[in-house]
């Protein structure tokens, strides 16, 4: 018993935690580019590789440009994709869930087959296929991930309202002759709230990484746009020369990844 | 068996979403296409409009939209993939020779996996709270929030380049298998250990456990006996979840070290617009996935025959 | 389960200190994939790895040498080319060479894209041991087409029916053992070799897209001979212990190509303003890492066809400011031209196969936008050039351009400015140049026309010429006798040795 009630504390604390570094990272990702102006892609060459200063207080890449800078926007490029890609995921999986238990008979049965036969498809394939076929790489990634996302916001919602319309309070609701609105609001959207939450967390650090890990093997963004994966390959060459700028999209990376997952807790897979 | 029909609906639908988006990618840069798939097999700076007539010649691309699908359509049921629009040999051939490498990469990295993962989570899951049971914690939070491609980087640096221990990047001997496999498997034993430790905390704090070493079994004997069947269910159903991870880090390890499978094979034919390759494959994975998971059902049924609904 | 783990203990047992055992078989590691036994799609791999060849070889100074054929001779009017075959040569199979057999590989290869296909040639046959060429018109160059990896003459068991090759069966010091496309190839040492066998037994070749695995197998010892390393590698590589650099000049050039028929550039004097707002030195010192700024389309490793006395590009923003306005454009709110309401704005195409092009690109914005022009990236698949340049859309381009295809580059010229071509000139048309290199083409004149048609391009820039290559390559110290080909068409393997 204490084993589970220390563990539930101790999972809302890394929960605070992760929410912290996030914040974190978005303050960063807005913020630096405002406090030490410059242009992600404006190049000195004549300070490649250069040392941090008071202009670029993280230095420089390979062309000269301030770190800085890059890493704020290439942040920001992520996190717009992913999180605009889980608010879609989040609509589209809500509502269908909803619709899904609400409904029930074929409708619930044609539903639940197409999500898991999408579920299938490895969501990194699913990406990389649409990005063949959308031409500008935000729209392919942001479109590839939603239809990636939307199925554990489907499943959840669909597992939830299933329970909840068979409980006494919404049957009772309902012989009251309360209408559908009125039942989502009161009854399911509090459940479901928990839960979005949860598993936001964890589709955004899917999106950061898929656009990371597709960056890294050049299928992703194109330079010269500012993205992690292809800020790390680029700068891989200069690894000896120059370790520490190399490592700064390796940090970013990580702190982000780590604080979605915190914020997500102990959800698994 | 309804599960396994399910298991085939669904295989079905999956290689129809396949094929309409593929026969969509065939269809919707016809253009640019002969020109990307030109420019792939002759040279990147040797491209011209010659090669490009050719290869137009060749796709035959254009009549009218419908029956081009249900050919299409009709050729993918038959696994009749075409050949490569790149190097001419057939997409069957090809995909079947990257496979083996993949399955073998996959293998040995499940198998590392395995290795590493469930023996220390079931330590660890012994003495929850203890010394080995944190540091895993921060060890699995840590491997979690570092994405294959990272991890490999990292090793390649480390292991390859800065010890001069192993290859790089190449397939061929034994010590090609070492960093891509390690890569793929510390993320799957992060996973496996969590899992194993949280049931074996489970296991060790339920009453039958406690009778058990009441009973006056040895440790070892208890853990045998009672603790380690009660562990293998979760974990089995965790190798389900890990499916995807071998997956989708086949794609990307693959590309990093250089390792001729499916994967690698994927990221190139989408780079060069190699639509029969990106659908071959893309099928390949996807149902290879689907009756890793059907087989993964059967294991569990197996295991835990109390039944599990869906 | 317990198999499985066991084999993974097996290979982690056999892996460690295995994987840098001496087995002494000679790996070589480059970014070309192998994408099938047709010499049209791999040619090049194969020509280097030493297993098939051509009619015509080059030697290290790009002259033509006697290589399947025993010399050629042309007609009086340039009309009938013959080439007696060398005796005693046997294919991998063990079959002879014969005239017929190089013969049929020639025509199947002129079925393809490549350089024979464009070229006027009538017919090509087997006489009494040799093969002969007629043509429908002169052409010099053709000995040096016969060179090129596309005219590799394979053995009749190489190819089906249908003229596709089905196995890849030359003549070379080396024999193919294993390809399995797209990325590696092991070959042995044919003992049966017309010429001086090779003395490295056994060799792999493995295609590594990416220039930072290749440095990185370079650096770790995992590969004995790696070519085309990326200039931030090259610098890291230079204080190896376990490998050294090998430098060559290539007769390939980095050059933006221009649309001349663009409203904007079809004055020779924007895209002279466009030529020198580019700081060469600058940019090659820090993208490429070597002195290689470009003042004339071809390198100094092409001497016949490179000026030395040619003046240097000059870098002068201001007189580059001072050309755009005397056309018309001020500069508006944002520092932009503008002329008639239209921003100096332009696309520059551009592709990522080649790591540096992408970096000089983002470079060349930044210079162009000192003098007012806009320029937006588009990095893309190489297509889009020769694609834009067939549309008409394409408005600059950055690219490498091999000069060097087959030795003589007047096939090359002749393909891409005169007066037009995906590669080179777009929108541009010059007379004069024209019959000069039409003229050469067919073998008349020397050096003073060669020398003028060059100044021409040098004046008119329907390119601009921005930096020349260099090729780079890692040896491992364990080799003896390893060498660069300036051209490109030899990995030199026949002439290595293990050095203990």
């Amino acid at each position: 018993m204490t084993d589970r009630l220390s563990r539930t504390t101790g999972r809302r604390g890394s929960r605070r935690v992760g929410a912290l570094l996030v914040l974190a990272v978005v303050l960063f990702a807005w913020l630096a580019p405002w406090l030490a102006p410059g242009d992600p892609y404006g190049q000195s060459l004549l300070k490649a590789l250069g040392a941090p200063d008071a202009a670029a207080p993280f230095g420089y890449d390979h062309l000269g440009r301030s770190m800085i800078q890059r890493l704020a926007a290439a942040l920001q490029l992520s996190l717009l994709i992913a999180g605009v890609a889980v608010v879609a995921a989040a609509c589209l999986g809500v509502a269908l869930g909803v619709l899904a238990a609400a409904r029930g008979g074929w409708v619930d049965r044609a539903l639940v087959l197409v999500s898991d036969s999408l579920l299938a498809l490895p969501g990194l394939l699913l990406v990389l296929i649409l990005s063949a076929l959308i031409p500008p790489r935000p729209l392919a990634f942001g479109a590839g991930l939603t239809l990636v996302l939307w199925i554990e916001f489907f499943r959840l919602t669909r597992a939830t309202c299933r329970s909840l319309l068979a409980s006494p309070g919404v049957q009772a609701s309902r012989l009251l002759g309360f209408g559908r609105l009125y039942l989502f609001r009161r009854h399911l959207w509090p459940e479901i709230a928990q839960l979005l939450l949860t598993t936001a967390a964890f589709g955004a650090a899917t999106g950061v990484m898929t656009i990371a890990a597709l960056g890294f093997v050049s299928v992703g963004m194109q330079a010269p746009t500012p993205e992690l994966g292809l800020m790390m390959v680029e700068l891989m060459p200069y690894w000896r020369e120059a370790p520490l700028t190399l490592l700064q999209p390796v940090i970013a990376i990580f702190l982000t990844l780590l604080g979605l997952n915190l914020m997500a807790g102990g959800r698994q897979a | 068996m309804a599960a396994t029909g399910y298991r085939l609906l669904q295989a079905l639908l999956l290689a129809l979403f396949i094929g309409v988006t593929t026969f969509a990618m065939m269809r919707s840069l016809p253009g640019d296409m002969a020109w990307r798939i030109a420019a792939h097999r002759y040279g990147y700076d040797l491209v011209d409009a010659d090669a490009v007539r050719l290869v137009q010649e060749e796709l035959a691309l254009g009549g009218p939209l419908l029956p081009a699908l249900v050919q299409w359509l009709t050729d993918m049921v038959r696994l009749d993939f075409g050949t490569s629009l790149v190097s001419g040999e057939s997409v069957i051939g090809e995909i079947t020779h990257q496979l083996g490498a993949s399955l073998q990469l996959a293998a040995v990295a499940l198998a590392l996996s395995l290795l590493l993962g469930p023996p220390l989570g079931i330590l660890a899951g012994l003495k929850p709270g203890g010394w080995l049971d944190r540091g895993l914690l921060v060890l699995a939070s840590g491997l979690r929030a570092m994405p294959q491609f990272l991890l490999g980087l990292l090793l390649i640096l480390l292991v390859s380049v800065r010890l001069g221990w192993l290859p790089a990047a190449g397939h061929g001997s034994a010590g090609h298998f070492v960093l891509p496999a390690l890569t793929l498997a510390l993320g799957l034993a992060a996973l496996s250990a969590r899992i194993a430790r949280d049931a074996m905390a489970a296991v060790a704090a339920s009453p039958f456990y406690g009778f058990a070493r009441q009973k006056g079994l040895s440790d070892a004997q208890v853990l045998w006996r009672h603790g380690l069947r009660n562990v293998s269910v979760p974990l089995v159903t965790c190798l389900g979840l890990q499916f995807v991870t071998l997956v989708e880090g086949v794609v990307v390890v693959e590309s990093v070290f250089g390792w001729p499978g499916i994967g690698h094979g994927l990221v190139h034919a989408i780079f060069g617009r190699d639509v029969p390759m990106v659908q071959g494959t893309a099928l390949v994975m996807g149902l290879t996935f689907v009756l890793l998971n059907a087989l993964n059902d059967a294991l569990q049924r197996r295991l835990d025959p109390r039944g599990t609904g869906r | 389960m317990k198999k499985l783990v066991a084999a993974t203990l097996a290979c982690l047992a056999l892996a460690g200190p295995a994987a840098a055992s001496s087995d002494r078989t000679l790996d070589v590691v480059a970014p070309f994939e192998v994408k099938g036994p047709d010499p049209a799609l791999s040619g090049a791999v194969f020509q280097r790895m030493g297993i098939a060849e051509t009619l015509v070889d080059a030697d290290i100074d790009g002259q033509l040498r006697p290589g399947l054929a025993q010399a050629w001779s042309v007609s009086a009017d340039g009309l009938v080319w013959k080439f007696p075959m060398r005796s005693g040569v046997h294919f991998h199979d063990g079959s002879p060479l014969t005239a017929e057999a190089a013969a049929r590989s020639l025509r199947i290869a002129r079925d393809k894209p490549g350089l024979l296909d464009k070229a006027p040639i009538a017919a090509i046959e087997a006489v009494a041991g040799a093969v002969v060429v007629q043509l429908s018109e002169p052409l010099a160059v053709l000995p040096a087409f016969l060179s090129e990896y596309r005219s590799q003459i394979l053995a009749p068991a190489a190819y089906d029916d249908d003229g596709r090759v089905r196995a890849l069966i030359g003549t070379g010091p080396y024999r193919v053992t294993s390809l399995t496309p797209p990325m590696s190839l092991e070959v042995a040492r044919f003992d049966d070799y017309w010429g001086v066998p090779a003395r490295i037994g056994s060799a792999t070749y493995r295609a590594v897209g990416r220039a930072e695995s290749r440095a990185l197998l370079a650096e770790s010892g995992n590969a004995d001979l790696v070519y085309n390393l990326d200039p931030a590698s090259r610098a890291r590589l230079a204080g190896s212990a376990t490998v050294e650099l090998l430098s060559a000049p290539l007769p390939r050039s980095l050059l933006v190509k221009l649309n001349a028929a663009h409203p904007f550039l079809s004055d020779g004097r924007a895209r002279r303003a466009l030529s020198l707002a580019i700081d060469r030195e600058g940019l090659s010192r820090a993208v490429l890492r070597y002195e290689a700024a470009a003042n004339q389309l071809l390198p100094p490793s092409v001497p016949l066809w490179h000026d030395p006395e040619a003046a240097a590009p000059g870098y002068d923003p201001e007189a580059a400011k001072a050309l755009l306005q005397a056309l018309g454009w001020q500069p508006g709110q944002d520092c932009i031209l503008r002329r008639d309401g239209e921003r100096f704005s332009l696309s520059l195409t551009t592709y990522p196969d080649r790591p540096e092009l992408p970096l000089v690109a983002t470079v060349l914005e930044q210079l162009w936008r000192q003098i007012g022009v806009e320029v937006k990236i588009h990095s893309t698949n190489s297509s889009a050039i020769p694609e834009g340049h067939q549309n008409g859309s394409l408005e600059l381009a950055l690219f490498a351009r091999n000069f060097a295809l087959v030795p003589d580059p007047v096939g090359t010229l002749l393909q891409d400015y005169a007066p037009s071509g995906d590669w080179g000139a777009m929108g541009w048309r010059h007379d004069r140049f024209e019959s000069l290199i039409r003229g050469l083409a067919r073998g008349e004149g020397g050096a003073q026309q060669r020398f003028e048609s060059m100044a021409i391009l040098q004046r008119e820039l329907p390119v601009i010429p921005v930096a020349w290559y260099r090729q780079t390559a890692a040896v491992s110290r364990r080799l003896n006798g390893a060498r660069l080909d300036p051209f490109e068409r030899d990995f030199g393997l026949d002439a290595l040795s293990w050095r203990d």
